[in-house]
């Protein structure tokens, strides 16, 4: 019998309903606000609960604190808490990205002293990357860290920095070395709650203030353990991790809890010819691009490193989860009013809808933006 | 034989005796009457069919690879009519392999009626129906085998037809022919079964179309030179080569999917997925592969018109997107919001 690496095996079925059975417990509908894929609000409370599971840096081995899972345990699980709303914010950089980070570059007394906390679902991480000259052409970062006795002092500017807020520690790249480009970088992790911090919130494109920062390091004293790896690693680093970041759920998800809500909130809608239709075509999408994106967590596990399928995998499920919400307005054919009278609270679905068609934009720029994944996918071709 | 040695057979012999020259020749010839006649030396026709009907063995797999490898080629046979839907209905109704050439007829089956043993009616766009000696179809639920326009005697006249590849595509009139063998559709062998036969059939020639269409782009972005470098080396058609790549995997994955659904015993959710997704790709795999290749793209000396021309054409045969898309949305639609996430993992039973 076939089997491709599209299907899950009767083990992950079993945890997939061991979550789903959690979240209808513990996170029933209609009783929380579904966020949209991984920019969901932070819960701490929610996070400690996941984390009680062993659902959080489920892929850590048991001698860090966690389960010693697979990726594709992993994806099981990211799964159904994005398609689900669930509140990841306070977790997700931790447990997506630092935790592999540590596992991989990281020290053995790093692993000690973070990965715990991690699994525990106690610590928020976010991550430095952009300055104001450098996003996406990120080797012409200028944030310094220059040698001290006991360690390094960090000076620069991060900018457009997600939840740097109420995070514990930011993972960030700075120039260490005398070189240019690629050459001379560096990844350290800070303790936002060092001297020398300050952190402006930049208000985001829906006039919220908690989720956009710039990050200002003014000689911030970072102890010479809480280098991550090798002085000079860092462009190495940043790329080769690229894969775990780039092709999971969190990257076709975002729009789904909306056309959820759209079924439910416009029932007719739905079911007019027009309606079916998109559903049907939606659904063939979402389908084929969870299989993609499966066998990429499938291909980790095997010990490859498929950055270019990863870029390919995002690049096109970023922009599907775009159109999702661009057709969906088509579809509705309506003006979005938003009432401000206290009396007539918005819907559900029109608070979804609202925050969609003006975050969506971020989906194909966040974690690389389409065009730099192009030219990481187009590397990989033949 | 193993998925990569059936492969590279299938492949090995396609590059042979179905060169870019054979499909053009075909085109005013009607068909590739020696590669029809290697594939069936080989058994390349009979599958799926099981040995103890006259067939080559083989699973659906086996058949939708060979089916990839014949889209990727352009092979202008009747090679899925032959085997993924005709065999299927064969073996289904226990009926025995006819020699010579075989196709089978549209889910639908026109206003074909049986008096008894004989059949009336006419059924259009039956593919490669002027060179078929037998045709294979499901009428008022019965599994018939009759024979073609080809045939010495008692046979249906055929007026000729082609689809926008050159691709015969017939219409055929019974007038009492009688039948050569029938049986009972056994449960199971409906009209909607034979449709998503049909439609899984086109879908994964429309992938080894897309994946060939993505290797012969590639390689053209290498070789053409323009500004005094090759033009795949351009940011902006760069774009275009993700695109196409893309476009070959999701079709290929999409089918893959619906193969190893069917292979369990479901895939109505899957099999229309994959061509809705087929259709999809057919559109944009296209569009890209053109805009790269420019204006020799655009002519008949260059081969990716024998593959584009087909993806325009079988993105509308076997049901297009939108009744694929609209079958899968009716169904979901009913199910309700909360079932539709776990049919997007797991599929559903998707009905009319």
């Amino acid at each position: 019998m076939l089997f491709t690496s599209g299907e899950l095996t009767t083990q992950e079925l079993r945890l997939r309903e061991r979550v789903r059975a959690f979240l209808a417990q513990n996170l029933p509908p209609g009783t929380f606000e579904p966020g949209l894929g991984m920019s969901s609000p932070a819960d701490r409370a929610f996070s400690a609960l996941l984390a009680e599971q062993g659902w959080i840096g489920m892929a850590v081995p048991a001698q860090y604190g966690g389960r010693g899972a697979t990726a594709v345990d992993r994806f099981v699980v990211v799964e159904e808490l994005l398609r689900w709303g669930a509140p990841v914010g306070h977790h997700w950089v931790a447990d997506r990205q630092i935790a592999p980070v540590l596992l991989r570059f990281g020290t053995e007394e790093q692993r000690r002293r973070f990965l715990p906390r991690i699994c525990r679902g106690e610590l928020c991480f976010c991550i430095g990357m952009s300055e104001p000259d450098a996003g996406s052409d990120l080797a012409s970062v200028r944030t310094r860290a220059v040698p001290d006795n006991v360690g390094w002092r960090l000076s620069g500017t991060k900018v457009w920095t997600s939840n740097a807020l109420g995070a514990d520690f930011m993972i960030t790249l700075c120039r260490t070395g005398d070189g240019t480009g690629h050459q001379g970088l560096s990844r350290f992790l800070v303790d936002m709650h060092s001297p020398g911090i300050t952190v402006n919130p930049i208000p985001f494109i829906d006039g919220s203030t908690g989720h956009f920062a710039e990050v200002v390091l003014d000689g911030v004293l970072v102890p010479e353990d809480m280098v991550v790896g090798d002085i000079g690693q860092g462009w190495a680093q940043n790329t080769s991790e690229l894969a775990f970041e780039r092709s999971g759920p969190d990257r076709w998800i975002s729009s789904f809890v909306l056309v959820q809500e759209f079924m439910r909130a416009e029932p007719d809608l739905a079911a007019s010819v027009a309606g079916r239709r998109w559903i049907g075509e939606l659904a063939a999408q979402y389908w084929t691009i969870r299989r993609l994106s499966l066998a990429v967590a499938r291909s980790l596990d095997a010990g490859q490193t498929p950055s270019a399928d990863a870029a390919l995998v995002k690049e096109m499920g970023t922009r599907f989860e775009q159109d999702v919400v661009i057709a969906l307005r088509g579809l509705l054919d309506r003006e979005l009013l938003w009432r401000l009278d206290a009396q007539a609270s918005p819907t559900v679905f029109d608070r979804l809808l609202r925050r969609a068609v003006l975050e969506s934009p971020s989906y194909t720029i966040r974690g690389g933006t389409t065009e730099i994944l192009r030219s990481v996918a187009a590397k990989g071709l033949g | 034989m193993t998925d990569n040695q059936l492969s590279q057979a299938a492949t090995a012999l396609f590059d042979e005796f179905c060169s870019w020259e054979t499909v053009g020749r075909a085109e005013s010839a009607g068909w590739a009457g020696e590669l029809w006649q290697i594939l069936q030396q080989t058994g390349f026709t009979d599958v799926p069919v099981p040995d103890s009907l006259g067939g080559s063995d083989g699973s659906v797999a086996d058949a939708a690879q060979l089916l990839r490898t014949a889209g990727a080629h352009g092979a202008p046979v009747p090679l899925a009519e032959a085997g993924l839907i005709g065999g299927w209905l064969l073996t289904a109704a226990g009926l025995s392999l006819p020699d010579g050439v075989r196709t089978a007829l549209p889910p639908s089956a026109g206003s074909l009626r049986l008096e008894g043993n004989r059949l009336f009616g006419t059924v259009s766009a039956v593919a490669w129906g002027h060179r078929a000696h037998y045709v294979v179809g499901l009428v008022d639920g019965v599994v018939i085998l009759a024979p073609g326009p080809a045939a010495t005697n008692q046979r249906p006249t055929v007026s000729r037809a082609v689809n926008l590849a050159d691709e015969a595509r017939d219409t055929l009139t019974f007038d009492g022919v009688p039948v050569t063998a029938l049986a009972a559709a056994p449960e199971g062998v409906t009209a909607d079964s034979l449709a998503d036969r049909a439609a899984l059939a086109r879908a994964a020639l429309m992938a080894g179309a897309l994946s060939a269409v993505a290797d012969l782009t590639l390689r053209y972005s290498r070789d053409r030179r323009q500004f005094g470098r090759p033009i795949g080396e351009f940011q902006a058609v760069k774009a275009h080569l993700v695109t196409v790549h893309q476009q070959a995997r999701l079709a290929t994955e999409a089918v893959d999917g619906a193969v190893c659904a069917l292979e369990r015993g479901r895939g109505g959710f899957e099999i229309a997925c994959a061509k809705v997704i087929a259709d999809l790709a057919a559109v944009a795999g296209s569009r890209a592969a053109h805009q790269v290749h420019g204006a020799i793209g655009m002519t008949r000396e260059y081969p990716l018109q024998y593959l584009t021309r087909r993806l325009w054409a079988w993105r509308d045969e076997a049901g297009g997107h939108q009744h694929w898309a609209d079958r899968l949305g009716a169904a979901l639609v009913e199910a309700g919001p909360d079932a539709l996430y776990p049919a997007i993992q797991s599929g559903m039973e998707v009905f009319q």
